[in-house]
């Protein structure tokens, strides 16, 4: 039995910051820790990302159909020495389960994932009802043993070093959660 | 490969490169050699999956019909059960080959030059097979086959140590 991942409290102070991050300075970010592929179904906070990444001649975008299809090409991609990554909203978080513990934490494959958390914002602000997909996103990420940080603006952009060193060393799959839609 | 290939074709080969792999995510194992296909694209790759496992993940021949690159072959077992679990019947009206030409593969792919076939007997595979193993594709070939073997029990290996194995066989690791 693999040992248990330790789990890294996100940062609180990252809840402080401007709401979303930029999406030229994420692109940026993401070009510049390697990253070949980003794989990603486009909702209503990353869409933008989604549109950037497709403009951008320099990194491959596979826009599947479901996100258990993303962490298996992801997993196929890193196996063949890509280096993806996987923008994905919580709810197709919870749709990918089999496919992250059985392509992901089982064989050890250092998936990275940048999870948008619908819901968060909504949650702050004391809007009810509360997004049952805010609820169980911290719950299904320490169920996983997957280590996680927060990317609440820019100033959390280096969390996507701190995810990616993670991930490479522990080699298992470890997360960045973005809280607000990215910004233009 | 996964689920019922996995268990029959460790008899047949044991290569470096071969990743026969039980726990696999559940009807995943084309969208794994997609990803792997894109990867190398130098090789063939080619994918093992039953005609169960597809209908748990049929959006994916959609992304195949999209993305896969012309490295890749795709052979559909088409048994038409459940094989691994006790032969229960799938949906009968269920045509694979209907739906792959549907999600785009017929003349898609990402070199536009997707194929999707039918081969109904092993005469007519061992005739089709060096030709799909050279031919630019995608290719997307539903086999129509059935199992009159007992099934090899299951074997649960070191998965981290499998999906490492194959990546040394690739020269990445």
């Amino acid at each position: 039995m693999r040992q248990k991942t330790e789990i890294i409290p996100p940062q609180k102070e990252g809840a402080l910051s401007v709401r979303g991050a930029s999406v030229s300075k994420t692109l940026t970010a993401i070009k510049t820790l390697g990253f070949t592929h980003v794989l990603m179904i486009p909702d209503s906070e990353s869409r933008l990302l989604h549109q950037a990444i497709g403009d951008d001649p320099d990194i491959h975008l596979i826009t599947p159909c479901r996100e258990g299809e993303s962490v298996a090409i992801a997993a196929g991609l890193w196996t063949g020495g890509r280096k993806p990554l996987l923008v994905i909203q919580n709810t197709g978080l919870m749709e990918a389960g089999d496919a992250l513990r059985g392509c992901g934490l089982g064989p050890k494959v250092p998936l990275r994932l940048m999870v948008g958390w619908r819901g968060y914002g909504g949650a702050q602000a004391g809007r009810m009802p509360i997004d049952s997909a805010y609820t169980y996103t911290e719950p299904l990420l320490h169920a996983w043993g997957i280590p996680y940080w927060t990317m609440m603006g820019d100033e959390d952009l280096p969390m996507l070093e701190r995810m990616d060193r993670t991930a490479a060393e522990t080699s298992l799959p470890a997360a960045v959660v973005t809280g607000y839609a990215f910004r233009s | 490969m996964t689920m019922t290939t996995t268990l029959q074709w460790p008899l047949v080969s044991q290569h470096e490169l071969d990743f026969d792999f039980l726990a696999f995510g559940m009807g995943h194992a084309g969208d794994f050699g997609l990803g792997l296909a894109l990867a190398r694209p130098e090789r063939k790759t080619i994918v093992l999956k039953g005609d169960g496992g597809l209908l748990m993940s049929l959006g994916s021949l959609v992304t195949m019909g999209r993305y896969a690159p012309g490295n890749l072959l795709v052979l559909l077992m088409e048994n038409r059960v459940y094989e691994m679990v006790g032969a229960q019947a799938l949906p009968p009206r269920a045509d694979f080959t209907a739906l792959a030409r549907a999600a785009g593969i017929e003349g898609g792919g990402a070199t536009g030059k997707g194929k999707v076939e039918r081969i109904t007997t092993i005469e007519a595979f061992k005739i089709e097979l060096p030709r799909l193993l050279t031919e630019e594709g995608p290719h997307f070939v539903v086999l129509a086959i059935s199992n009159k073997e007992p099934l090899p029990p299951v074997r649960h290996t070191d998965h981290a140590g499998r999906i490492r194995k194959l990546r040394k066989g690739l020269g990445v690791e």
